[in-house]
């Protein structure tokens, strides 16, 4: 029983990382540690991403075709991965981002009331 | 390069590149080198975990672990091979002897017939009362097929013997005759040339034959000139029209196929002579019942039309496989059920064992659950274990099916139909595997559940090497299990074995010791007329009496238990009071005048034939003393006349004792009167028919090897083209004839063989396991004054118990299971399913057998120097 409950969760969470690294992509092409920075500069600091976890995450988008890879070098003239939103990828974003906004709202719509009550 | 390798190629060198730039970052931000390194790996993670995770993302996790389970289970059980073997071996056991009874069972019981949609195809029998199936006349087929419409095609056969004099050496060959549409019916055609054609299937039709793949080889050297070529077959020449597909067979084996309306008149002329078989292929949408009415009603017809014929005859359809299987299928699922247990037997032995071994690894399950290890995948590695001990037994154990089914057919050559499709194939194999799988995960579950259930705490603070008492309750439970299944097996084959004996002890009327019989063809220049053939039977039954060693031999056409039949009417007196069918029958044998001395049978009365009775003496037959008590009741018979159906009023001579003909456990009910004709006396007319089925036997008391050496000489000596067959000795065909009960008593005793080794393995085991955790505890029975007599009476004690309870639950299961045996009714004979003596001696040799498996273990307890044992703890 615990252990389906902890399953969904880190299911919630690799969803959301997989989002934030399409979002971050839509920009253009980055390396792996670029693409952590921008998460964390972007959100200001409040999702603090192990950048460890950033790697199996983007291995999956690759698998799955949402982004792909390229040899390049990065600011500081190191040879680097570059990774891409493919097409694929920016329709992904799309119903990803669609979905994410429903859910958001959703929850907007149940805790908002609640909060109502909080006041009254 | 795969794209999984090209991904993860360079992943490592990613990861030190994302963190060296993290630390450059920090350095810049005004970090100290080491720090700036260590705020960089604290942010990035677990570099090993991440490398993993990403590497998972590129494969399917199960089958890594799977593969890692399997290595550390080779790991593991190779560091324990004496283990592992004796697992792997009960198994190959169990799963081996499972497989081989499947393989048979279903080669005869299970695969479907050889031919196209082979349930649609039926056997057409007659039958009268008393008789449910009885071989029909050829006018009464010729009549059914003209107008029964429930059928496609409708063919007779019936199988004959031929003596095949060129192409090549002279050979005895099987064969049969077969109406034309034989092959139609069947679905079959030849894979060269034509079947016959309804011209050649007319009584003087152009002599035609169509040949097995085996002689088309053998004669012709698989040449395509073999069409229209003849052979000569019983000195007559006929031409090969076509050769059957390699593998043909229609319930027995025949190399040569000849148009049955050329075949004899005087057989297939005659409405009262039922020498014929029928088949039919029903047609689409016709059921059985539907045929079967159809049929009663055209054969109340030719009740009306020929009265005299066919008065009381009705017919009687049956599926072609039913009729080819007969009661075997029987047989064979009692005999899967009894090696299924054997197989559980076997499980509950290895399970016993893992239950021990897990015991002993309980700090390795505690260290690994410790370290992160999780229930699930604990069970998974262990079920993964047992499954790949499961699978080596099972590839061992196809090879001791193989073994066990080859060895069963050299025991046994004739006693299963469809010995032809018995074989290791695929079904077979995906039997074996999934038995070994299931047996697999069956086996490994209990104590992998158990096991994954151990306490950590308990079991890593108590620091010794990790052997924890096993599960005692499981273990006995276990080994009560076994004893009460294998009472179970040695009851079955208890009663068979006693049936069997019963059956020997079985007076047969006759001396089977002694006797060996064979068949000869004769040369075709020899059999030209009756009087040639008679002759040339005189000539060569003198010549072999003269070889050295040969007491006395004579001839028959039918030689008794071996299933051969010749029956037909006959009545008391002249006068034919009733039709064919109403009135009484008898077997008959046809012999010389030296038969019954040969074969020992008993004369009662009179005399028996001599060579002074010949065809223009009086007409003389000699009865058995059934017909005998039967039909003249407080009469002498000797003096009083006989009818025999198609031949003559004739003077009962003699009167011998009575002929087990039909099994030695034959109740008696179908056709017990005995009827003795000389084979000299029969009318010119069916001479030759009865020369062709006429068997030697000699009373010898030298063996085959030495003998038959010498009767060949002599039958060669009278001509060349005159081969000897079929040799077999009376004891061969005594056994031949209980084969119905000695297939499944010899496997049954096998079985239960077996299941006593396991059952007294796996007592020894539990016993001697438990003598080894308490020695302590009988250390310090021993110290506190214990006698070693007390010590050593407490072990076999803690054995007996498990053994009565065993007995007894076993017991219980037997006498509702045994009860199987007797609703086959041919199986048990003499005893009854709850004999009260098999059942004790069964009972005594379990429990001594459990005793004797104790007893070294108890000895051992009672041999233990308490002072040794506690200091040692």
């Amino acid at each position: 029983m615990s252990t389906k409950e902890q399953k969904k969760r880190i299911e919630l969470l690799q969803g959301t990382l997989d989002l934030l690294i399409l979002r971050t992509l839509r920009l253009g092409p980055a390396h792996g540690h670029a693409v952590a920075k921008a998460i964390e500069f972007n959100s200001d600091e409040v999702l603090q991403v192990e950048q460890g976890s950033l790697y199996p995450a983007l291995h999956r988008l690759i698998k799955r075709g949402w982004i792909s890879v390229e040899g390049g070098t990065s600011e500081n003239n190191r040879r680097a991965k570059f990774y891409r939103l493919t097409t694929k990828g920016r329709r992904q974003l799309a119903v990803e981002t669609g979905k994410w906004e429903k859910l958001a709202g959703a929850i907007a719509r149940i805790l908002r009331p609640a909060a109502h009550e909080g006041k009254s | 390069m795969t794209r999984r390798k090209r991904m993860l190629e360079d992943l490592n060198q990613d990861i030190r590149d994302h963190i060296e730039t993290e630390t450059q970052e920090n350095v810049e931000r005004g970090l100290s080198p080491e720090e700036a390194h260590c705020a960089a790996m604290r942010k990035f993670g677990n570099v090993t975990r991440v490398a993993e995770e990403t590497r998972a993302v590129w494969s399917s996790i199960w089958i890594e672990q799977l593969l890692q389970d399997v290595s550390y289970g080779v790991r593991a059980l190779r560091k324990n091979p004496g283990f592992a073997m004796v697992i792997v071996l009960t198994l190959a056991l169990g799963i081996g002897a499972n497989t081989a009874i499947f393989s048979v069972v279903r080669g005869v019981v299970l695969a479907p017939l050889p031919y196209p949609q082979p349930d649609r195809l039926v056997m057409v029998w007659e039958n009268r009362p008393n008789v449910k199936t009885l071989s029909t006349s050829y006018p009464d087929f010729l009549d059914w097929q003209r107008n029964a419409r429930s059928f496609g095609q409708m063919a007779a056969l019936t199988s004959r013997s031929y003596d095949l004099t060129s192409p090549g050496t002279p050979q005895h060959l099987d064969g049969m005759e077969i109406s034309s549409g034989f092959l139609a019916t069947l679905g079959v055609k030849p894979a060269m040339g034509h079947d016959f054609t309804p011209a050649e299937d007319l009584p003087h039709g152009t002599p035609a034959v169509l040949i097995s793949d085996r002689l088309w080889r053998d004669r012709f050297a698989s040449s395509p000139q073999a069409l229209g070529q003849s052979i000569l077959l019983d000195g007559a020449e006929y031409t090969v029209l076509g050769v059957l597909p390699p593998g043909f067979r229609f319930l027995a084996d025949a190399d040569v196929y000849t148009p049955l309306a050329q075949g004899e008149p005087l057989l297939y002329g005659d409405r009262t002579i039922h020498a014929i078989v029928g088949i039919a292929r029903l047609k689409p949408g016709v059921s059985i019942g539907e045929a079967a009415g159809e049929m009663s009603a055209v054969q109340e017809n030719l009740d009306r039309l020929y009265p005299a014929a066919d008065r009381n005859l009705g017919t009687n359809i049956v599926p072609l496989k039913q009729e080819i299987v007969g009661d075997v299928g029987g047989t064979l699922r009692l005999l899967l059920g009894a090696v299924g247990i054997v197989l559980l037997i076997a499980c509950a032995n290895v399970a016993n064992l893992l239950l021990v071994r897990s015991a002993a690894r309980t700090r390795e399950f505690a260290i690994r659950t410790a370290l992160g290890a999780s229930r699930g995948r604990m069970v998974r590695q262990l079920l993964t274990e047992s499954v790949l001990l499961a699978m080596t037994g099972g590839v061992l154990g196809l090879m001791v099916a193989k073994l066990g089914v080859s060895l069963m057919f050299a025991e046994f050559p004739q006693s299963l139909p469809r010995a032809e499709s018995i074989g290791v194939n695929l079904p077979v194999l995906f039997f074996a595997f999934g038995i070994s799988l299931v047996v697999g995960i069956a086996f490994g579950l209990v104590p992998a559940l158990k096991s994954s259930h151990a306490d950590v705490q308990a079991s890593l603070k108590s620091g010794d090497r990790g052997t924890t008492r096993a599960h005692p309750r499981s273990q006995s439970a276990l080994v009560i299990v076994q004893m009460a299944l294998t009472l179970v097996l040695l009851a079955g084959a208890g009663l068979l074995l006693r049936t069997i004996g019963d059956l020997r002890k079985v007076d047969p009327g006759f001396n089977t010791r002694h006797v060996i019989t064979f068949k000869v063809g004769l040369s075709p220049s020899l059999t030209k007329t009756a009087s040639s053939i008679r002759i040339a039977y005189q000539q060569l039954l003198d010549r072999i009496r003269q070889v050295p060693g040969v007491q006395a031999a004579d001839f028959t056409n039918i030689v008794p238990l071996s299933e051969e039949d010749n029956g037909g009417p006959f009545w008391v007196g002249s006068q034919q009071s009733t039709s064919m069918q109403e009135a009484p029958h008898a077997l008959y044998f046809e012999t010389g005048p030296d038969y019954l001395q040969t074969m020992e049978i008993p004369l009662l009365r009179g005399r028996f034939f001599t060579p002074a009775d010949t065809p223009d003496s009086e007409p003389v037959v000699v009865i058995n003393s059934v017909l005998a008590r039967t039909y003249f009741r407080d009469q002498d018979p000797v003096g009083q006349t006989i009818t025999v159906a198609h031949w003559h009023t004739a003077r009962v001579i003699g009167v011998v004792g009575n002929v087990k003909h039909w099994g030695l456990g034959d109740p008696g009910t179908y056709n017990p009167n005995q009827i003795y004709i000389s084979f000299y006396q029969l009318s010119d007319e069916w001479i030759p028919a009865f020369a062709r089925a006429l068997s030697v036997a000699v009373r010898t008391p030298l063996d085959v090897a030495t003998i038959m050496p010498a009767v060949k000489n002599v039958v060669y000596g009278a001509g060349k083209d005159q081969p000897v067959y079929n040799v077999r000795t009376m004891q061969e065909i005594v056994s031949e004839s209980m084969s119905t009960q000695r297939l499944p008593m010899v496997l049954l005793a096998v079985f239960a063989a077996l299941a006593l080794l396991l059952a007294s393995v796996g007592i020894y085991g539990v016993i001697s396991y438990s003598v080894t955790q308490r020695l302590r505890e009988i250390a310090v029975r021993m110290a506190l004054g214990a006698e070693k007599r007390q010590v050593f009476q407490m072990v076999i004690g803690q054995g007996l118990r498990m053994a009565v309870v065993g007995l007894v639950l076993g017991a219980a299961a037997a006498l509702i299971l045994t009860r199987l045996l007797t609703s086959f009714s041919h199986l048990l004979y003499g005893v009854g399913a709850s004999d009260p003596v098999t059942f004790a001696s069964i009972s005594l040799m379990l429990t001594v057998v459990a005793v004797v498996a104790c007893y070294i273990p108890a000895r051992r307890a009672a041999r233990v120097d308490p002072m040794v044992a506690l200091r040692y703890e």
